[in-house]
């Protein structure tokens, strides 16, 4: 095995834990809010470790390509995605406790 | 079954609670798991294609970005006024 092979064993175990911590953190958080955290840490933490083990396995090939675009896109629209989500639900809690 | 395919099948039990959150809890944490559950499946179509060694795949984890994320701000948008 030499140190490209075990480079990416470690960025793939380390895009797992980030996943299975995300869910851990699901699965624990209390608020919605609070939840929100993980999406955001699955998809930055775990996208990036994803995106260079699988470019330093495939280099430039349409495959590792396309990866890269992938995760750069989920990125994107992630941060778009919490922003967002965050307000609405915000504005939703609003709109409960101006109702009560 | 090499490094890929084995990442894949590890995503599993957390594409597995996001589902059990998405089923269960109410609807605002419902909204979240779903998105993390996408986030999942996408990067788990991204280690099938690399580990079946077959870059179409990964077109479908594209696809699932782009229809995800207008999918979520509509949520978001019904979520904010009407749900």
């Amino acid at each position: 095995m030499n140190a490209g092979d075990f480079a990416q064993i470690v960025l793939v175990a380390l895009g797992v834990a980030a996943s299975w911590l995300a869910a851990f953190g699901l699965l624990r958080l209390p608020t919605a809010f609070a939840r929100l955290h993980c999406v955001s840490f699955a998809g930055a933490a775990g996208g990036l470790c994803f995106m260079a083990a699988v470019l330093a396995d495939r280099g430039g090939d349409p495959l590792g390509f396309k990866s890269a675009a992938t995760i750069i896109l989920l990125l994107l629209t992630g941060a778009v995605f919490v922003h967002a989500s965050g307000r609405a639900l915000r504005l939703r809690q609003q709109a409960l406790e101006d109702r009560q | 079954m090499n490094l890929w395919l084995t990442a894949a099948v590890a995503l599993l039990p957390a594409l597995a609670a996001a589902g059990w959150v998405a089923a269960v809890a109410d609807i605002e944490n419902r909204f979240v798991a779903l998105e993390l559950g996408s986030t999942l499946t996408v990067f788990m179509l991204m280690l099938l294609s690399v580990g079946y060694d077959q870059p179409s795949f990964i077109d479908l984890g594209l696809t699932v970005v782009l229809l995800s994320f207008p999918g979520a701000l509509a949520y978001a948008h019904f979520l904010e006024r009407w749900l």
